[in-house]
């Protein structure tokens, strides 16, 4: 009986032996790979190192928008008993409550493989401290992390846009750029445009940890890459001298170099601080949405207004190179015109007035009867030769185009006829007639280069390299050298006129040429313009103030006015 | 007989080399002088255990009859020592303090209780040369012993201990299979200590009912209590079929394994030396408790009989609950792996209990 007792004994150990050798075969052949991932996600981990985004630099390499470290606080993941203690020690030395990290780590939580940021932006104080409590727990990590810092605030924020975290519609459009969610990329201005270049690349390293998260050794590193620097065309002091006479005034002033199109300047106002985007500061970015100003817009180059008496000049133009009048043709001022049945009256009795004093006085119907003798569709023809209805290609996106009526247009889009009254009104930029500061300035830049339309830009350089000369085009409008010189010289006695409009002008040390404009508008306000070049005899800044209900044209001269004299004053010019 | 001897020597030897370069494997990165120096403590214990071997083989094994009662009190005696002075560790009371050593007393007591049992159901009669066995009723042949295992398995379950005290409940149940008792009675037994396994759950500690719930399904509590089986078949399967290599699992390196030299220490080696090597040790054993079961069955003395099969049990039971509850198959309980699991106690145990296997060997012709 023993005998068959002990060969049962012996078969049943057998089977033990095989067994096991079964499941070893289950674990190490057939299930290897499963584990060996398994194992390596145990130990192996990825430590994201930030670069930061390139800089963004005015004219003069002056920095405008530079980066600042920030620190993180990171942990791996980890169980949960731990995570908890961990967790309130991290908030003892934040003073903040467990329970907001509790959340972040939720809300950051990516893989088990990846640290979880759970507080970021701390002070450098806090930083060090939690740097002092990592050798106990070897799982945090204080990542430090560049960060946007805006030196000057608000300067310049329309041109700069800001940073924030991707939305859904740009990831779409740029997944196939290597885009992420949560990347930080521009919005608006030179951040969006050039966010290409602009934007880092993370780094990383892949480490291999122990149980609790300490780093054993480092398995491989990718180097993180700082984003390019851009260059801009803006002279800083000249962009703080537009801002700081602006402030407070709803408008945009634009300062360029009519010889190029560079922009040496572009303010608008109301406007906002990208830091708070930065630093998430959620009812300040909530209230820059809301804002009825719409303080994020760039009203610049975003928005369009009815030009009034600057598009005097294109009637101007259009008569000289048309010779439908000529230096010695006048018009008698009395008040006002009879156009048809309709009386059309100027803001003032001029008497009878040439081209020079026409332009210097803003005479209303010196130009009614010259757009009548000129006709709606030579207006419109001369509006588009001087970059007026259409965008102007400006880098920068969201561009206006502004609107310039034809009676073509009238026709088709609202089954009216054209009438005299509508050229009368159109000849003094009322009525559907729009423009964009930025195409004013480009406008009167034409008679301070000799005849260029330029094409404004305002990146110099991006990463080192010059790429203004690609950017740079003039295209020649083709008018008469006496058309231009005639039209400066007009332009010059608005100022020097002693019952010129902008004669408020006269008394700079800088000699300024320009044309006022008062808009008539439906509510409020009328919007005030004034667009001018100085130094007279060889411009090299074309400018643009507009005020939106700002009133008469007279309070865009003296914006002017102070700003051209802060940059005398600073030697500027 | 020779043949057996160095068989015995040879595996035995190189299997607690593996288990000594397992040891290092695990440690060598662990900060502190007591981590580094290990492996160290373990070959030390290897040597004593080698002295052990071969003092036991020499020793006859028939004077164990004659102490058999003295090491069963010594036994008690121990285990008792424990639960009144023992080292508390890991939640667990099974070391006594000794010189420079701690001592557990149950693994002592797993070797002692075989001795006892070997004597017991080799007891003749005294003007009769057959076994008292075969003519035991249920009371001599099931109760009494019961009692005398009863009593030590008690005190190291209470330690607590539940896989040594099932595990010697098992080699009972086993030796009482091999012994000349009925069948029937060995039934009575097996069914008396299974059904009232329910109402003993109440009687479990927290962690050992979590451990057998977390062996039924270990993600239960993947970051508790099933954590280490996780971790184990992590390593072991992340070893493939050549095995990680020396010194490049980082399972047991970095710690993501616990207890990876002590009861988890299969894993650590598969991890390094993968399937192939793995199945070579489990080969190794297995050649060990053949050459113990082929001792057993050419024994004439039937104490000595009963002491080979008893003491191969002990390992065979020993070596498959561990290597099982590592690959995942069986509950985790805290057994040692017998000759690579670090402890003094254990690996002086095993060689002892080799020895006196040896020794049977040798001296069966004497009878």
């Amino acid at each position: 009986m023993i005998m068959e007792r002990k060969n049962i004994l012996n078969f049943i150990i057998i089977f033990m032996f095989s067994a096991l050798l079964i499941g070893l075969l289950n674990l190490d052949i057939l299930q290897s790979a499963k584990f060996r991932r398994l194992s390596d996600n145990n130990c192996i981990r990825l430590i994201a190192q930030s670069a930061s985004r390139g800089n963004i630099l005015d004219r003069n390499q002056d920095i405008i928008v530079d980066n600042k470290i920030s620190y993180d606080v990171m942990i791996f993941p980890q169980d949960p008993g731990q995570l908890d203690r961990v967790l309130t020690n991290i908030s003892r030395i934040l003073e903040v409550e467990v329970k907001n990290l509790k959340i972040a780590f939720k809300k950051n939580f990516i893989s088990a493989s990846v640290p979880v940021a759970v507080a970021s932006n701390i002070e450098l104080k806090k930083a060090i401290l939690l740097g002092e409590y990592k050798n106990e727990e070897p799982g945090i990590i204080i990542q430090s992390k560049p960060l946007r810092h805006y030196p000057y605030g608000a300067l310049a924020a329309h041109l700069i846009g800001y940073v924030n975290e991707i939305d859904r519609w740009r990831l779409t459009k740029l997944e196939d750029y290597g885009y992420k969610t949560k990347d930080i990329v521009g919005f608006g201005g030179v951040e969006e445009r050039y966010d290409y270049y602009l934007r880092q690349e993370e780094g990383g390293l892949s480490v291999e940890v122990n149980h609790r998260g300490k780093i054993m050794r480092v398995l491989g590193f990718e180097p993180p890459r700082n984003g390019k620097d851009i260059q801009l065309t803006i002279d800083l002091k000249i962009q703080k001298i537009a801002e700081d006479n602006l402030e407070g005034r709803k408008g945009s002033v634009i300062l360029i170099d009519p010889a190029s199109g560079e922009i040496l300047a572009l303010a608008n106002y109301p406007n906002f601080n990208p830091s708070v985007f930065v630093n998430k500061r959620t009812s300040i970015i909530a209230s820059l949405f809301n804002h009825p100003d719409s303080p994020l817009i760039n009203r610049s180059i975003g928005s369009s207004y009815p030009p009034a008496s600057v598009f005097k000049l294109i009637d101007a133009c259009a008569g000289l190179e048309l010779k439908k009048i000529n230096l010695s043709t006048s018009f008698d001022c009395q008040g006002s015109t009879m156009v048809g049945a309709r009386k059309f009256s100027c803001w003032d009795t001029h008497g009878v007035q040439n081209i020079f004093q026409a332009i210097a006085h803003s005479c209303d119907v010196f130009f009614y009867r010259t757009g009548l003798l000129l006709g709606a569709q030579n207006i419109h023809d001369y509006a588009l030769k001087l970059g007026l209805g259409r965008k102007v290609g400006f880098e920068l996106g969201y561009e206006a185009s502004g609107f310039i009526p034809s009676p073509l247009w009238r026709k088709i889009n609202k089954f009216q006829n054209w009438y005299n009254g509508d050229t009368a009104n159109l000849a003094i930029g009322q009525g559907d007639c729009l423009v964009t500061p930025l195409q004013a300035v480009n406008m009167i830049s034409v008679f301070a280069n000799g005849g260029y339309l330029t094409n404004p830009y305002i990146v110099k350089a991006v990463g080192g390299v010059e790429v203004w000369a690609k950017k740079k085009k003039l295209s020649p409008v083709n008018f008469k050298k006496s058309t231009l010189e005639t039209i400066s010289k007009g332009l010059r006695q608005v100022v020097t006129d002693t019952k010129g409009t902008g004669n408020v002008l006269a008394d700079l040390p800088v000699a300024v040429a320009g044309k006022t404009g008062t808009a008539q508008v439906a509510h409020g306000a009328t919007h005030a313009w004034f667009v001018g070049f100085f130094p007279y005899n060889k411009p090299k800044f074309a400018i643009c103030v507009f005020l939106e209900n700002g009133g008469p044209g007279y309070t865009a001269s003296v914006v002017t006015k102070q700003i051209i004299k802060a940059m005398n004053e600073q030697g500027l010019i | 007989m020779r043949n057996s001897f160095f068989k015995i020597l040879v595996f035995a030897l190189i299997i607690a080399i593996l288990g000594v370069l397992s040891i290092y494997s695990s440690t060598y990165q662990k900060e502190g002088g007591s981590w580094q120096d290990i492996y160290k403590r373990q070959m030390l214990w290897l040597v004593i255990g080698m002295a052990c071997f071969f003092l036991m083989s020499r020793f006859n094994y028939r004077k164990l009859w004659d102490a058999n009662y003295f090491i069963y009190a010594a036994a008690l005696f121990f285990l008792f020592l424990v639960f009144v002075l023992g080292i508390v560790r890991l939640g667990a009371q099974r070391w006594l303090r000794f010189a420079w050593f701690n001592f557990q007393p149950s693994e002592f007591a797993k070797l002692a209780i075989i001795i006892f049992l070997a004597r017991y159901f080799s007891r003749k009669s005294v003007n009769y040369t057959s076994l008292l066995s075969g003519k035991f009723g249920i009371f001599q042949g099931i109760i009494l012993p019961f009692i005398f295992v009863a009593i030590p398995m008690f005190l190291i379950i209470e330690q607590p201990d539940l896989g040594s005290g099932l595990m010697l409940m098992l080699v009972f149940v086993c030796l009482l299979y091999l012994t000349h008792v009925r069948l029937k009675y060995i039934f009575v037994l097996l069914a008396t200590l299974i059904l009232p396994l329910p109402f003993f759950w109440h009687f479990l500690r927290d962690y050992q009912k979590q451990r057998l719930l977390v062996f039924l399904n270990p993600n239960i509590d993947p970051l508790g209590a099933g954590y280490t089986v996780i971790q184990s078949r992590i390593a072991i399967g992340s070893g493939g079929f050549w095995g990680r290599g020396w010194l490049s699992g980082t399972q047991s390196q970095l710690y993501f394994l616990p207890e990876s030299h002590t009861d988890f220490i299969f894993a650590t080696f598969s991890e390094q030396w993968g399937f192939l090597g793995s199945s070579l040790l489990i080969l190794m054993y297995y050649l060990i408790i053949r050459q113990g079961f082929i001792i057993a069955q050419r024994t004439q003395d039937s104490f000595g009989r009963l002491l080979a099969y008893g003491i191969s049990l002990l390992l065979v039971l020993q070596i498959f609950i561990n290597i099982a509850m590592n690959l995942g198959l069986a509950p985790v309980v805290g057994l040692p792996l017998p000759l690579m699991s670090y402890g003094g106690s254990s690996v002086l145990v095993t060689f002892i209990a080799l020895g006196i296997l040896v020794n049977i060997d040798r001296t069966r012709n004497v009878f």
